[in-house]
């Protein structure tokens, strides 16, 4: 292969991966419907959210989920379109709103760090662990930030990466609530 | 950066092309070019044979680490790439710190299994080593911050961020011996979203697993990888020594 297709390929890479996600997708994550297995993950205590285990996506509810790091520039700016749609809808009897870190925490970044970076970042919902990567595998996010809708059924009604506007959120979760 | 200062979205279909002409071949079978690979522990990895077929510039399965000494400034010593030979599997990628985009994901995938290594025992038969490419923005300090921010355990010593001296040195390193290709950038680009953002390189997304021996298992490139991937292959090649 000629050092041009390579810059080419190169460069799509890049280009691909602006938007701040790792890349927007051109493959369908999932590549496949069908129900999520639950996996009970370790809340903590922050502003919003109380230490505990939450089972995620609790079935019976449609569940809103985003994957975060603390160290992910573009997660500090899709902070604000979240609270957004929080403030909007969470408060549905039937939704389950969350954010989940699947950064390794526990050692150099603490329980702690999560929630002062919560906190900085107006955080005032559940805010969960996913350190062994169990949820992330399951949903094949494979990248930070990473956003999904879950229906009552627990199948995957929405599946994007990057940041995403407050409209762009809200529509997918409307939609999934008014589908009984 | 005139040759491809055209517009993202040429070369993005240009890799998709790219892309696309992959699963034409892999859907035409093996083509059964290779001999057996006994230096290595994991599978022959998807997509190989269009792999070598495109003759791609970085090391891929079954090739050995290439060799370069490069400054580890916050260890305050020299790393050869190849000096764990015998003694540890290795991690390698390329980023630069300004990166908004790969690279986080990039470092954020060797710190998952530096973390999994602690958790599971195997810290001391690994070793982590990106490699930036931008020296002149990248001072050691501006790395110390970095590896801070991504929460890097520096106690284990298995950790070396390296530096290549100038911006030759990383072209040398980096494109010429790594066969990681990276472009300076015109500081202000729009991506395909019409997003402005700052941009000061462009390049390939890599990432290499090498085992004991010194070859690489894999090659991640393309997409980031998943870190659950590379967690779940460094364990493979972990047990399987």
């Amino acid at each position: 292969m000629q050092r041009r297709d390579l810059l080419a390929g190169a460069a799509a890479l890049s280009g691909t991966a602006l938007g701040g996600a790792y890349v927007t997708g051109f493959i369908d994550p999932l590549g496949s419907t069908g129900s999520v297995e639950h996996v009970e993950l370790e809340s903590i205590d922050a502003p919003g959210s109380q230490a505990g285990e939450i089972t995620v996506p609790q079935q019976g509810t449609v569940t809103v989920l985003e994957f975060f790091a603390t160290w992910c520039g573009v997660c500090s700016r899709q902070m604000e379109p979240m609270g957004a749609v929080y403030d909007d809808l969470g408060h549905h009897d039937d939704l389950q709103f969350l954010s989940v870190t699947n950064e390794p925490v526990g050692r150099t970044v603490t329980r702690e760090d999560v929630a002062n970076w919560w906190a900085d970042h107006d955080g005032r919902w559940t805010v969960g662990l996913d350190t062994d990567l169990t949820l992330t595998e399951r949903l094949d996010a494979s990248g930070v930030p990473y956003t999904y809708v879950i229906d009552r059924s627990n199948t995957v009604a929405y599946a994007e990466r990057g940041y995403k506007a407050p409209d762009e959120l809200a529509d997918p979760i409307e939609r999934t609530l008014e589908t009984r | 950066m005139n040759r491809h200062s055209n517009a993202p979205s040429f070369d993005r279909r240009r890799f998709l092309t790219v892309a696309g002409s992959g699963v034409v071949a892999t859907m035409a079978g093996c083509l059964g070019l290779r001999g057996g690979n006994d230096n290595v522990v994991l599978d022959e990895p998807d997509a190989y044979d269009r792999t070598v077929e495109a003759d791609v510039d970085w090391p891929i399965y079954g090739e050995q680490i290439p060799t370069a000494t490069v400054p580890a400034p916050l260890l305050d010593r020299s790393v050869t790439t190849t000096e764990f030979t015998g003694e540890r599997h290795t991690l390698f990628t390329f980023i630069f710190t300004r990166c908004p985009g790969a690279c986080p994901g990039l470092m954020a995938v060797l710190r998952h299994v530096q973390a999994d290594s602690v958790e599971n025992d195997y810290a001391d038969e690994v070793a982590f080593m990106p490699i930036t490419f931008d020296p002149e923005h990248d001072t050691p300090s501006v790395l110390e911050d970095y590896e801070q921010r991504h929460g890097v355990e520096r106690s284990l010593e298995h950790w070396f961020t390296l530096r290549p001296e100038t911006p030759e040195r990383a072209q040398e390193v980096v494109e010429e011996t790594f066969g990681c290709m990276f472009e300076r950038t015109e500081d202000a680009e729009s991506d395909s979203e019409g997003e402005t953002m700052d941009m000061a390189f462009m390049h390939t997304s890599l990432v290499l697993l090498a085992n004991k021996d010194g070859y690489v298992e894999r090659a991640y490139t393309g997409d980031v990888p998943a870190p659950s991937t590379i967690v779940d292959d460094a364990r493979t090649i972990v047990e399987g020594w």
